[in-house]
């Protein structure tokens, strides 16, 4: 399984590498991929902070002298100087001052002049941060996929590389788009857009084939991985107890604590327990047996049984590579070409006129040629296998679940057990009112004669 | 059913038609629409072909009952009847919550092919004794691209019975052979002098007395009539009575009062059996909920076993028909072990002990004392402290009176905590054995 893996990552990568190339080369003619433009970002947003800063702190300081020069606005010589020592000096140059402000004015109205063109620079400089930020953030999910087998950092990587597409959408740059929509098949399949959407969609399509060949076959690789570290463990945990018990010094460099710990949840309780490892062990002496226990559990198993192994590793289940491998093209294939031609149906203005029947005015229009009409066919069609889909279930009568269906004799037992509870409940109840009936008559009989049994009773409850 | 990942791929395409729709871009559309049409073109055929009623799962265990820490191996065999792959399959084994997995794991991920069968096994230790069930089990189905599954769960559960634990009798034994001494050491034989053929000693002869015994010999050198005793061997019979009232159940899992009381029912039926006296066990609350009756056979000790593997605290303790119905039931004298930890009113259990002993019967009251079964004082703080002190007195004067009151009768009640539980039923018995307690 591991070399059908393999082959998948290797489809995986191409098929990521050649849709991120159509999506840097089709944006390409934006001229938007400056390699600066993270850095351009980064020193834009200073600037903005740099100018509001610039604009506070001098009407802070002109604000808090003339509070305290009775009201009048501190002389221009003073602000000039301020400005020009102070700010300057700072290392937050805002951005298009230049010379000295000298004063309050000035700076206000630098400030309503720079600001507009700092905002300006910014939107245009966070889409060139943007592209970049989901590129490299595609990537990374990328490349977690590649290691993790985790279909979020598939999807994550396949909608951050779409997202650049969906920016300079919104941007309103050169993207690649099939305005208008081809009517004929072959001009379709040949349009880079198309071949765009197609690579994408294979991306997709491989990296989840990919995870489950991956999830298929690692389960049973894992469990065969485990059963070895967990026997090990014991082993380990054994030896040691005995060393502990002979009076010889145990060190941890066979297993350490922590691998011991990682083996397995039982011998993670026993060293809860305080089993492996210190003297203190032996006095747990439930602990030490259960892990020795354990142990000789195992080897007998092992020993009397050949298919235990096999069946502890579940080596049997592990599916065949070759099926594996043809089953994966088979599917691949049905899928692909089935939702291209699907697509095509779906988007095709051509068949949507020739198959709806269209009035005249409506095929003529400009309407036709908007991407929403293709929902007049899409919606029914999608609704329409889940639908199928649903019937099959109905016909082949699926079971979810199966309810629990007692034999009739369980059934009987049952009724059974619970019958012969009541009737014992019933005659203790008798029982105890029989006693307590007898006990009141012979209290009013025999008044006098007390028994010694009642005597003690009542002087428990004098004492 | 769709999947969390057939979700994440419907978010895509919806997210790509709508900007498709606001940009005007027919490529966003297409890639939706490839999206999209992905995620459902496929549904029809895994419906057609994900019958999970095709699957079938068959659980195997080694034993149907085990003690308390054993270890027990379940093996999962789930075959695929129909005639058709199912690509990817995930088969959840359930076990209690209380048990621990051992080796191995009960779950699998696979895909199985028509008419084959996938076997894999697990290793459990059992942890609390009781009635337990091994099952269900889940199946989850999921198509290729893990874009939508079916599940199923297969009810059908294996009942294991969970003996309590013979770790004490286990750490006896371990005990016994550390000091490489018999089985009967420390333990009297119980000897009844007057009948026998072992000699005992003399004594004076007394009106009535066999003339056979007579030791002419002795009486000529001694000037009296002497005669000769003999004695023989018997051996006793015990009868424990486990307390399973709520209240017995009072203290931290696993080492409640009830656990307890269980643990050393069942190692005194086991020092009864091996020295082969006899050795009944009744569970009672307000109803008899078992009773096995005092025997030597073979197989009385998973009796005794079985019936306390079922016992579960609830209820109140209702002494009175508890004697009534083991009386009725057990014909020799007996020594009764109540293990009961005296909360409710004292008039039952007086009025029951009142019967036990104008049949003849003895009786001792092991009792657990509640607070020492529970939380330690110093956990708490300064209120609950004080209260658990004012409650532990209360309990204790409580008790006390009782004890005073059967102590007039020759009925002793030992106080037990965690600690002593054990050794106080061990030392009962022997005392029994060397007091020639109710013998038969």
């Amino acid at each position: 399984m591991k070399v059908v893996t393999w082959i998948l990552r290797i489809a995986s990568i191409v098929t990521f590498s050649a849709m991120a190339y159509l999506v840097y080369w089709l944006l390409d003619s934006n001229d938007i991929w400056h390699w600066n433009a993270p850095y351009d970002f980064i020193v834009t947003v200073f600037r903005l902070l740099s100018l509001v800063i610039f604009f506070l702190s001098s009407t802070m300081i002109s604000g808090l002298s003339s509070a305290f020069a009775g009201g009048d606005l501190p002389n221009d010589l003073v602000v000039g100087l301020y400005n020009t020592l102070v700010l300057r000096t700072w290392y937050i140059q805002p951005y298009g001052v230049e010379g000295p402000l000298v004063n309050l004015q000035q700076v206000w109205t630098s400030f309503g002049a720079n600001m507009s063109s700092v905002l300006f620079a910014l939107w245009d400089n966070t889409f060139l941060f943007l592209y970049f930020l989901c590129a490299g953030l595609g990537i990374a999910l990328f490349l977690q996929s590649l290691s993790k087998m985790n279909h979020k950092s598939v999807g994550g990587a396949f909608l951050s590389i779409q997202a650049i597409i969906i920016l300079a959408s919104f941007k309103l740059l050169i993207v690649p788009n099939l305005d208008p929509f081809p009517t004929d098949f072959l001009v379709f399949l040949g349009d880079w857009a198309q071949i765009l959407a197609i690579v994408s969609f294979a991306y997709l399509e491989v990296s989840y084939q990919m995870i489950y060949s991956y999830s298929v076959g690692k389960p049973v690789e894992d469990r065969e991985e485990t059963l070895k570290k967990q026997l090990l463990a014991l082993r380990q945990a054994t030896r040691k107890q005995d060393a502990i018990e002979r009076g010889e010094r145990v060190t941890s460099t066979s297993m350490s604590r922590s691998t011991s710990v990682t083996a397995f949840s039982f011998l993670r309780e026993a060293i809860e327990r305080k089993v492996v490892g210190t003297q203190d062990a032996l006095e747990n002496l439930d602990a030490v047996s259960d892990v020795r226990r354990l142990q000789i559990y195992v080897d007998n198993l092992l020993q009397t049984d050949s298919k235990a192994r096999d069946e502890l590793t579940a080596k049997a289940a592990a599916p065949s590579s070759m099926y594996i491998i043809g089953s994966t093209i088979t599917g691949f294939a049905i899928r692909f070409l089935s939702v291209v031609a699907i697509a095509f149906l779906l988007m095709s203005p051509v068949v949507l006129t020739s198959l709806l029947d269209l009035p005249i005015g409506i095929r003529a229009s400009m309407e036709i040629l908007q991407p929403e009409m293709m929902l007049l066919l899409f919606l029914p069609v999608v609704l329409l296998f889940p639908f199928i889909a649903m019937v099959i279930s109905w016909f082949s009568k699926r079971a979810e679940v199966v309810k629990e269906t007692l034999t009739k004799e369980d059934k009987e037992l049952e009724k059974k057990r619970k019958k012969d509870l009541a009737r014992r409940r019933k005659e203790a109840a008798r029982a105890r009112k029989e006693r307590e009936k007898a006990r009141r008559k012979r209290r009013n009989e025999t008044e006098t004669k007390v028994d010694e049994w009642d005597k003690a009773l009542e002087e428990v409850y004098r004492k | 059913m769709i999947t969390q990942r057939g979700f994440v791929v419907t978010f895509a395409g919806v997210l790509l038609l709508t900007s498709g729709f606001s940009f005007v871009n027919f490529y966003l559309v297409l890639l939706g629409v490839y999206l999209v049409i992905g995620l459902v073109v496929t549904l029809p055929l895994f419906a057609l072909t994900a019958n999970l009623a095709g699957i079938e799962v068959d659980r195997q265990i080694d034993k149907v009952k085990v003690f308390s820490g054993d270890f027990l191996r379940v093996r999962v065999t789930i075959r695929n009847v129909s005639r058709r792959h199912f690509d990817f399959i995930e088969v959840h084994d359930q076990y209690p919550e209380t048990w621990i997995l051992a080796i191995g794991e009960n779950f699998i991920a696979s895909r199985i092919e028509p008419g084959s069968s996938i076997t894999f096994s697990y290793i459990l230790q059992a942890r609390m004794r009781g009635r337990y069930d091994i099952g269900p089990t889940e199946v989850i189905m999921r198509d290729r691209l893990g874009f939508h599954y079916y599940k199923r769960t297969l009810k059908e559960k294996t009942e294991v019975l969970v003996y309590p634990t013979w770790k004490d009798v286990r750490r006896m034994e371990a005990l016994g052979k550390q000091r490489q001494l018999g089985l009967m050491f420390g333990a009297h034989r119980t000897k009844t002098v007057g009948m026998g053929a072992d000699f005992a000693g003399f004594r004076e002869y007394v009106p009535g007395d066999e003339f056979r015994l007579i030791d002419w010999k002795t009486s000529a050198k001694t000037g009296d009539m002497v005669i000769r005793q003999y004695e023989m061997e018997k051996n006793i019979q015990v009868i424990c009575m486990v307390d399973s009232s709520g209240s017995m159940g009072n203290g931290y899992p696993e080492n409640t009062k009830l656990e307890y009381a269980i643990r050393a029912a069942v190692l005194l039926t086991h020092i009864g059996l091996e020295r082969k006296d006899l050795v009944g066990t009744c569970v009672f609350s307000d109803i008899v909920h078992g009773f096995a009756p005092p025997s030597t056979r073979p197989n009385h000790m998973y009796n005794v076993l079985e019936v306390l593997a079922e016992a579960e605290p609830k209820g109140w303790s209702d002494y009175e028909t508890a004697i009534q119905y083991v009386v009725n039931n057990t014909k020799k004298r007996s020594l009764f072990i109540w293990m009961t930890d005296l909360e409710e009113s004292p008039a039952p259990l007086l009025n029951a002990m009142k019967t036990l002993v104008a049949n003849g019967h003895k009786a001792m009251v092991i009792s657990p004392f509640g607070p020492w079964f529970e939380a330690p004082v110093g956990q708490f703080g300064p209120v609950e402290k004080v209260l658990s002190e004012a409650v532990s007195e209360e309990l204790w004067e409580r008790r006390t009176k009782i004890a005073r009151a059967l102590a007039r009768f020759g009925i002793e009640v030992i106080n037990v905590g965690p600690e002593d539980f054990l050794p106080a039923i061990i030392k009962t018995y022997n005392q029994a054995k060397q007091k020639g307690v109710a013998m038969f």
